[in-house]
């Protein structure tokens, strides 16, 4: 079966930098897949290459087989909400029906219940709503358009964790219902955590990782504990970031470790602390990329 | 085909803004010219005839050119188009193909209709004498000044054309920003300006000259006419390139 969304060599150069730098990237159908990294890391312009809105510079793009750009099959059948959406001077309602037009999988029950949901009223001026609702609209629309690729990009930029939590729940009970392949890029990552089912993490152009969300708990493991020890301990062990402080060290070592690993380390009185998915970003975020090809594969 | 229909609903979304907004700010120069035209009527002189000194108004002194207005209105509504609403109508996976299309299509229909409405007011402002205050509001010396048709043709061209020109502009803007549009309008200038250098070394200006003298109001608009297919083309090798 084709993937819904296949990238090879990706590369988009502007005048003085370069956003995206020979990506590949392949995501399953059927998937909630995070794309995570900094400001700037190229999240946004990875997102919009694929929804056809910016152009390659080199590279392939592929959604559901075919180049998107121009191709109205391919992108009926996809959602892109940028954080900085502009959109012309109607009210929301007017918004959610120019939408019902163009999805052909569009639920204007589901339109309507998210809207209450969200406290957005259907006759004001988009152009008077606050950061935070025009982000919840964002939201709506890429939820009920029901798309078969529904990307967001940074969806909740003021959003309130009230929210947060009924964008997470809708996402979900959505998800379960209409199963498809969700690209969602955020900062927020450990709030997201428990949704992504596989992490991209995009670090200056680049992709530094790759990796399904679970085999990612316990990949990476903090140890500290008395210099001599953790020294001891780590050895042979990659390890990336090496922290001291007086007679105290803390290191993290990556790969998992297995029970041995673990009955060396109470016997050296260190504690071990795996990495929670928004420590291991901030890591990877920092790191050359082929340290971070060997934890992945 | 249906993908321009939805492109053209998606801008009558709100119908008000596109349909009424030219007719508005018309309306509002309309009324103010009368007002005018009503406290100081037309200047007249006295012609002697056969039947003795007549009173006759002064002609070229009651053209108010307020009619203009429509026209600027549709170049404003071809740049908002683009730039205000491309970016959503490519997050609602419309291709800039289509949507240049039907936007177009959208335009070229409202200038027909709008055309059409032009020239029956005209014909209304004929027959009661200019309101009855000798306003020639919606007749133009040499270009509105024909049979009821070729006002309609001609106002059609005209708004059509001020349409994709907007569009352009609107494109090229969304694009480039305030660099692109301040060189995409030096570069129609350079255009002019070789124009006049060209006709200048050639020592052609009599013919020039002649041949707009000769230019009759049905030739004028098939010269706009070209220069809106020209504009049209242009707009859509552009939209081609524009991102959001």
């Amino acid at each position: 079966m084709t993937p819904p969304i296949s990238v090879t060599g990706l590369t988009r150069r502007y005048r003085d930098h370069l956003a995206l730098d020979q990506v590949s990237l392949e995501v399953e159908a059927g998937s909630i897949v995070g794309l995570l990294g900094r400001n700037g890391a190229g999240k946004t312009t990875l997102l919009r290459i694929l929804a056809g809105q910016e152009f390659p510079s080199a590279g392939s793009v592929l959604v559901h087989g075919e180049p998107p750009v121009e191709n109205e099959a391919v992108l009926r059948r996809m959602v892109f909400v940028r954080e900085d959406q502009i959109y012309p001077d109607v009210r929301v309602r007017h918004v959610l029906r120019a939408a019902s037009w163009f999805y052909p999988h569009w639920s204007a029950e589901l339109a309507d219940a998210l809207l209450a949901d969200f406290d957005l009223p259907p006759n004001r001026a988009v152009k008077k709503l606050s950061r935070g609702m025009r982000s919840a609209l964002g939201i709506v629309i890429g939820l009920a358009a029901r798309a078969e690729v529904t990307m967001f990009d940074e969806p909740y930029a003021g959003l309130d964790a009230v929210a947060r939590q009924i964008f997470y729940d809708r996402l979900l009970a959505d998800y379960a219902e209409h199963p498809r392949t969700i690209l969602l890029s955020t900062h927020l990552i450990d709030e997201a955590a428990g949704l992504l089912e596989r992490v991209v993490v995009i670090d200056r152009g680049r992709i530094v990782l790759t990796a399904d969300a679970d085999d990612l708990r316990g990949v990476a493991t903090a140890v500290s504990g008395p210099v001599l020890a953790v020294d001891e301990f780590t050895a042979g062990h990659a390890v990336w970031g090496r922290r001291r402080l007086a007679g105290q060290a803390s290191v993290v070592v990556v790969g998992p470790l297995d029970q041995a690993d673990q009955l060396r380390a109470s016997s050296l009185h260190l504690d071990l602390a795996p990495l929670s998915l928004q420590q291991l970003v901030v890591q990877a975020a920092g790191q050359p990329a082929d340290t971070l090809e060997r934890t992945s594969a | 085909m249906r993908t321009w229909r939805d492109v053209a609903r998606y801008h009558l979304v709100m119908p008000w803004a596109i349909l009424l907004i030219p007719w508005a700010i018309l309306a509002v120069s309309f009324i103010v010219n009368l007002v005018i035209f009503s406290l100081a009527p037309v200047g007249h002189h006295e012609v002697l005839t056969s039947q003795g000194l007549v009173q006759v108004a002064n002609a070229a002194h009651n053209y108010t050119g307020g009619v203009a207005s429509i026209y600027i209105l549709f170049f404003a509504i071809g740049t908002s188009i683009v730039g205000r609403s491309l970016p959503f109508a490519l997050t609602l996976g419309v291709s800039r193909r289509s949507y240049y299309a039907g936007s177009a299509a959208l335009g070229v229909a409202l200038a027909v209709a709008d055309g059409l409405a032009l020239a029956a007011l005209q014909a209304i402002e004929r027959s009661t004498d200019g309101w009855g205050a000798q306003m020639h509001f919606f007749q133009v010396p040499y270009v509105l000044a024909g049979p009821w048709y070729l006002t309609w043709l001609t106002s059609s061209v005209a708004l059509a054309l001020l349409f994709v020109y907007g569009m352009w502009f609107g494109i090229v803007y969304r694009r480039w920003n305030l660099v692109g549009a301040a060189a995409f309008t030096a570069a129609q200038l350079a255009v002019v300006l070789a124009a006049v250098l060209l006709v200048a070394s050639a020592n052609a200006w009599s013919s020039v000259g002649h041949f707009f003298t000769g230019l009759t109001a049905a030739g004028l608009t098939g010269l706009l006419a070209g220069m809106a297919a020209l504009l049209l083309a242009g707009g859509h090798a552009t939209i081609r390139r524009a991102t959001v």
